[in-house]
């Protein structure tokens, strides 16, 4: 793409220019070589936003065959349906408390794994296991791990006097969603540990050796070299988590299938009963398309602050 | 598929109307091995081609075999049978069904539906009214509670096939004597006095999950109270009626007030709360008649020998209901092969084929006679016990909205459940099924 373009007579050789209208006319030849680009990229995940948002617009029901533009009435709907509001205040809380337990826990164990010891190979290999394994085999493990009658956790709790009596971690409100929780912290946190042990090797080696000369001890090199030159890849990890485990779908439908008393609906599990046991498809797309906004307002949250990140440490 | 074979041509050369094949099967034992073995005896060159889509069921037979025996009994009609997921995955089969109904292309021309479709596809005109094809008496035949879920606007739209219901799972090792509970009065302290003696950890066991099983235990705690959940009239909501709300306080009341089941039936469908059952832990369970062989297997049960099954119980001035499942043929109302549809679903739902299901596939008549046949009694001893308990059959709310009631259905419930304020929930969940029946 590099071009060489007079101006007033004067040669800018060698300075890359991406007009498209160079001397008067237009270069057919770039746009040509896009072109293949352009239409698998807009026909597979271009048109199928732009259908859905579109599709929102109308109040599409395949059962009952209606199929009509309604404007903006499916938002209006959205915004007064107490089942979407408690969906997506489930889903944030959700998001929320397993990013933050799944870093710090991720974090903790990229520090352990980044150090030499014997058998660190085997462990940091085996520690991908729980990432690896089917979402609905989980599901079911952690289904029998906190059975309300037979589990092994209250059995373990039971013997050590923590509790009374037997906790019915899925049929009660209170506990149920943190349950759910506690399954993807399992299963999530050695991912981010991976991702952050690559960061944690990033780092110079000179600079820990430099901050071990001055004189600091592990906990300062923790804070002031090694978490500030993680910061971005840090920042860039959760956001992937976050973004993720937004669309939390799999362990609510298998655990509790939303309840009790839709305590643990999330909105994945919410658009998928509407769009597929419902058929209900212009509302459906409605609640997919906040999905969408909320996770961009997260994803533009996070962006914010990974510039800000970058930027002060100069890169 | 209009391929000609010398063989094959004795189908072709019967006069039309006459099917030797069926009324061969009808003769008894002999005639009916000769039909289904028969497979691929009479396929003439000017038969009517039609197709039929059924969820996948399978027992000593496939219901792939069933069709191919209708195949060889007569030389007019040839069925193209067209597979989908088993019901297990039936959010799968309906949507699949609808996908294909919505495009009015007559295919496929016969189908199966889960009887909770019925109305929905009959609202949406796909579905062909079949009373004046198959004569007045036809709903007579089949028990009332199917006829009563196949039935929409005044019209059958449907077609029995076979049927499922809940039931009373009791051990009759702990009954102690005592007559097995016709009310759920006498279910409470039989309940009550058994796990105060320690025979058994739990005394009833139901299905609480937020799923679909959760309205099929609603709908036969509220119909055995005199209840309903929506008027016939498809448009009255009396979910928050005293019936109603009697029935779910009592739901919640076998957890926190009597104390016979454990909160965990909050979290439990169908296979949890059938364990603690079948591993002989509990006095009684509500579930499907699945259950049954299960129970009988002594490689998963410890509780062999020790289970009776019964209507289940109901309220003082009600009747036993047991919520009516199974699956229901159809006719696409947009088939370009009317007569051949007909004449095919009516060879399904005849009592030989039903009775051929029940032996063969393990799948309940949904004809009270078929239940009284003797080769029934002697292959399916248990499933001809079940006659009495399908007379109670009770459909789910008949509404094309459904699929949106029973969603609502399932969180009000469930929140009634687990927090205790069962009148507002219930109307709650008034207002909001109104406003979607409404429509």
């Amino acid at each position: 793409m590099s071009r060489t373009v007079a101006v007033d007579g004067v040669q800018h050789a060698a300075q890359p220019s991406f007009a498209l209208v160079g001397a008067g006319r237009i270069d057919f030849a770039p746009l040509l070589l896009l072109l293949p680009t352009a239409i698998s990229l807009g026909s597979v995940s271009l048109y199928p936003i732009l259908d859905g948002l579109w599709l929102s617009f109308h109040n599409t029901t395949l059962a009952t065959r209606e199929n009509r533009f309604v404007g903006w009435l499916n938002y209006r709907l959205l915004a007064t349906d107490p089942d979407f509001w408690s969906a997506w205040r489930h889903t944030l809380e959700f998001t929320a408390i397993s990013t933050l337990a799944e870093t710090v826990i991720g974090l903790g164990m990229a520090l352990l794994l980044v150090e030499w010891f014997a058998g660190r190979g085997f462990v940091r290999a085996a520690m991908l296991i729980p990432w690896a394994m089917p979402t609905v085999v989980t599901s079911k493990m952690f289904g029998w791990l906190f059975d309300g009658q037979n589990g092994l956790v209250n059995w373990v709790l039971r013997s050590l006097h923590l509790i009374g009596g037997n906790i019915d971690w899925y049929g009660s409100p209170n506990t149920a969603l943190g349950t759910i929780i506690v399954a993807d912290v399992w299963k999530t946190a050695p991912f981010m540990a991976l991702l952050l042990m690559a960061g944690l090797q990033t780092i110079p080696g000179s600079l820990l050796e430099a901050a071990r000369i001055d004189g600091a001890g592990a906990w300062q090199t923790f804070w002031r070299v090694r978490l500030p030159m993680l910061a971005p890849i840090l920042l860039i990890a959760a956001m992937f988590r976050a973004l993720d485990a937004f669309r939390i779908f799999d362990l609510v439908y298998v655990l509790t299938g939303g309840g009790p008393a839709d305590s643990t609906e999330v909105l994945s599990t919410l658009t998928y009963k509407t769009l597929f046991s419902a058929l209900e498809f212009g509302y459906g797309s409605a609640l997919s398309t906040a999905m969408f906004a909320t996770e961009a307002l997260i994803a533009l949250g996070f962006g914010i602050v990974i510039v800000r990140s970058m930027r002060r440490q100069g890169r | 598929m209009s391929k000609i074979d010398s063989s094959n041509r004795a189908g072709s050369r019967l006069p039309a109307g006459s099917c030797p094949g069926r009324r061969a099967f009808l003769g008894g034992a002999l005639g009916t091995a000769a039909a289904f073995g028969a497979t691929r005896r009479a396929r003439g060159a000017s038969r009517t081609e039609i197709t039929f889509a059924s969820a996948k069921f399978f027992g000593k037979e496939t219901v792939a075999q069933v069709v191919e025996a209708y195949n060889a009994s007569q030389g007019r009609v040839h069925v193209t049978y067209v597979e989908l997921p088993p019901p297990s995955e039936s959010t799968e089969v309906h949507q699949l069904l609808v996908q294909q109904l919505a495009r009015q292309t007559g295919s496929p021309d016969v189908f199966t539906q889960d009887v909770i479709w019925i109305a929905e596809f009959a609202g949406a005109g796909w579905a062909l009214p079949l009373d004046q094809e198959l004569g007045a008496d036809v709903r007579k035949q089949y028990f009332p509670g199917v006829v009563q879920a196949c039935t929409w606007g005044g019209k059958l739209t449907a077609l029995p096939w076979f049927i499922d219901s809940g039931m009373l799972y009791y051990r009759t090792d702990l009954l102690g004597g005592a007559a097995v509970p016709e009310t759920w009065d006498e279910l409470v302290s039989i309940a009550q006095s058994v796990e105060k003696s320690g025979r058994a950890r739990f005394g009833f066991l139901w299905q609480g999950k937020q799923a679909e099983v959760l309205v099929c235990d609603l709908v036969e705690f509220i119909a055995s109270n005199g209840g309903a959940i929506l008027a016939p009239d498809g448009k009255t909501v009396l979910i928050d009626d005293e019936k109603s709300v009697q029935a779910v306080q009592f739901m919640r009341d076998t957890i926190t007030r009597y104390k016979i089941s454990p909160q965990d039936v909050l979290s439990w469908d169908e296979e949890p709360s059938r364990r603690p059952f079948t591993g002989g832990q509990a006095a009684f369970l509500r579930n499907w008649s699945y259950v049954y062989t299960i129970a009988q297997d002594p490689k998963a049960s410890s509780v062999v020998g020790k289970v009776g099954v019964a209507p289940l119980p109901h309220f003082p001035g009600g009747r036993s209901a047991a919520c009516l499942g199974g699956y229901q043929y159809g006719v696409n109302a947009s088939t370009k092969n009317r007569d051949a549809a007909i004449d095919f679903v009516s060879w399904m739902s005849s009592p030989a084929t039903q009775l051929h299901f029940a032996t063969e596939l393990g799948l309940a008549p949904t004809r009270p006679d078929v239940f009284d046949e003797p080769r029934l009694a002697e292959s399916q001893p248990f499933m001809q016990k079940l006659k009495p308990v399908f007379l109670g059959a009770t459909p789910r709310p008949v509404t094309p909205k459904y699929a949106q009631v029973t969603l609502v259905l399932q969180s009000s419930v469930s929140r009634a459940l687990a927090d205790g304020n069962v009148k507002q929930a219930l109307a709650g969940a008034k207002d909001r099924i109104s406003a979607i029946v409404a429509t």
